[in-house]
């Protein structure tokens, strides 16, 4: 292993010398997973035995034994709005309503939010270093914490679903967007501003052509992201379908609930696979 | 003759601490080829960019036919910096978009902010696009995204969007550092053809010394951010060169002028990889001895 140096009488380097076995460094990684997880089971005392196997065999029964008279208005005060398809709709809608509403906010400030075209003067740091501050507070509260307090503000329903998705979404695609303005190459700025060209034509030439793509591409994922959260909004007081899921299963109506979980996954994994469709196109 | 471009005492220190440039003198004269020359970390970059005010100089002035540049300010600087081109090693070219609109962006310096958004070019500035091309031997390739395009068709490019601004001063920040040497020789001859039709002043930094024998009316050598030599070509002999490069340094030749491109040979290759202004080694015309 170590012929070479020994042959050159030069000292042998440490990293050729050490044994896994006796690296102390790593016993003591693998000695404190074992600890954390022993102390894990042993204070969240996951106790399966209350559990009864029979009655969860019937209720998966129920949630498949799909309650259709969901899919159409079942008196003269429903209307398609209230069926299954017409919910899932609405609740696309939220989540598209919701990232579009932050994207307009979180796309001219993301331009403050980014190092590389705000240094240069104290002002416009400070401006940088507050809107970054922003963006990781915003991004912080869990959407759940935000649409329970927007539910008291402005009372249950899509508002606050929207708003709370809104919301979270400012900070999370802020930070996406500033990043993907931070890692554009700095030499077209520096060539079309010898140009003679101002500050705005130089973003306008030599930033935004270079941040269109990751800017699309960050968008669609939010999207895909919101479309999938809005369901679980209304379980807490957002509105859409997950306002309709959570009355059901509190009715013990499983199979309109079976059905409407159907529904949400479906819609889910076709936003999932047209996401993935065209963020793969745009890279 | 009253000198086109007149630096005096220009100092740069970075932030870090570098004192990239101790106090520069020169004067710059209409119609000159002048190159920079000098190891990595001289201050050549740091000098082009303190002419047209892309780094901000310490102190010092730098007078433009007649214009103070370090005092000019918003509207001003930018139309003293329309009439300074400047060409880069990276070439700096918008790679996503065509070779069209990177030319045309040359003029953004004569055109409104709302021609801009609007992308509405006169049809001035289109022709303009054409006629600069043609100059460069690229038309062909107008409509091409930038980035398809080989390394010294970029630097083309690069160059025709300088010449939209119709500049005096054509700043290039080793134009050829990034190509091979028969390639290399094909973008100076446009700077060439650029400083003796046209008669635009070329201030050119260049790794290679056969290239400023070549190309340079006038060599300027910087040493430590201070000016080493300034004079002939021809006046640089091996004593000369040792002083601007150190006791170890070895001159040695580029490629030979070629017209057509070449595939790339190890060594050349290596030159070019050494040839990279990122690393901090010796720079290519440097081997140590034995
Ligand atoms: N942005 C910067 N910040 C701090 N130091 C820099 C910066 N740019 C260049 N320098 C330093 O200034 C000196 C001159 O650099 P430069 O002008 O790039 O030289 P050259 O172009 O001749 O290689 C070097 O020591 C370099 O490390
Ligand atoms: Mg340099």
């Amino acid at each position: 292993m170590a012929e070479y140096f020994v042959a050159r009488g030069l000292t042998i380097p440490q990293e050729l010398s050490q044994n896994p076995l006796t690296n102390w460094r790593r016993l003591l990684v693998i000695a404190t997973s074992i600890l954390v997880i022993y102390t894990g089971l042993r204070v969240t005392d996951i106790d399966t035995s209350r559990a009864n196997p029979e009655f969860a065999y019937n209720l998966v029964l129920q949630l498949f034994n799909w309650d259709f008279r969901l899919l159409t208005p079942q008196n003269e005060f429903e209307t398609f709005w209230d069926t299954v398809e017409g919910l899932m709709i609405i609740t696309i809608f939220l989540g598209i309503i919701a990232s579009a509403i932050a994207v307009v906010i979180a796309l001219p400030l993301s331009f403050f939010g980014a190092r590389n075209i705000m240094t240069g003067h104290p002002v416009t740091t400070t401006i940088y270093t507050v809107i970054r501050l922003m963006f990781t507070i915003i991004r912080s509260i869990d959407v759940l914490i935000v649409v329970i307090v927007a539910a008291v503000l402005l009372g249950i329903g899509s508002a606050a679903g929207v708003f709370a998705l809104a919301f979270h979404n400012i900070g999370v695609l802020g930070k996406l967007y500033s990043e993907a303005i931070e890692g554009i190459d700095h030499g077209p700025i520096e060539a079309i501003t010898a140009t003679g060209a101002n500050r705005f034509q130089v973003i306008w030439t030599a930033v935004v052509p270079q941040i269109v793509n990751p800017f699309i591409s960050f968008t669609i994922y939010r999207l895909d992201a919101n479309v999938r959260l809005a369901p679980i909004l209304g379980l807490v007081g957002g509105g859409g379908i997950g306002f309709i899921l959570f009355q059901k299963i509190n009715l013990f109506q499983y199979g309109g609930a079976g059905l409407i979980i159907f529904f949400i996954v479906v819609t889910v994994a076709a936003m999932d696979f047209f996401s993935a469709q065209v963020r793969k196109r745009l890279i | 003759m009253a000198p086109i471009l007149s630096l005096k005492d220009l100092v740069k220190v970075y932030p870090s601490g570098t004192r990239a440039l101790d106090g520069i003198t020169l004067d710059i004269q209409p119609g000159e080829f002048l190159v920079l020359i000098g190891l990595s970390g001289s201050g050549k970059s740091t000098l082009l960019r303190c002419i047209n005010r892309l780094i901000e100089p310490s102190s010092g002035t730098v007078v433009f036919e007649g214009a103070d540049v370090t005092a000019a300010r918003g509207a001003e600087l930018r139309r003293i910096r329309r009439r300074i081109g400047m060409i880069f090693q990276q070439f700096n070219l918008v790679r996503r978009t065509s070779v069209f609109s990177n030319v045309l962006s040359g003029r953004l310096g004569y055109r409104s902010t709302w021609r801009t958004i609007a992308s509405r070019p006169s049809g001035g500035d289109v022709s303009a696009v054409f006629e600069n091309l043609g100059r460069v031997g690229i038309v062909d390739k107008a409509f091409a995204r930038a980035d398809a395009l080989s390394g010294g068709q970029q630097q083309r490019v690069g160059i025709a969007r300088a010449l939209m601004q119709r500049p005096e001063v054509m700043l290039a920040d080793e134009p050829v550092a990034s190509l091979d040497p028969a390639t290399s020789h094909s973008v100076m001859k446009y700077l060439e053809e650029i400083n003796k039709k046209d008669g635009i002043t070329v201030i050119c930094s260049l790794h290679f010394l056969s290239l400023a024998r070549r190309y340079g009316t006038r060599v300027v050598a910087l040493k430590g951010g201070r000016v080493a030599f300034d004079g002939k070509p021809a006046e640089i002999d091996e004593r000369r060169f040792k002083e601007i490069y150190g006791e170890d340094a070895i001159e040695v030749e580029i490629g030979p002028e070629r017209s057509q491109p070449q595939p790339m040979s190890a060594t050349e290759a290596a030159l070019r990889a050494m040839a990279d202004d990122t690393g901090h080694g010796a720079p290519p015309e440097i081997r140590p001895d034995g």
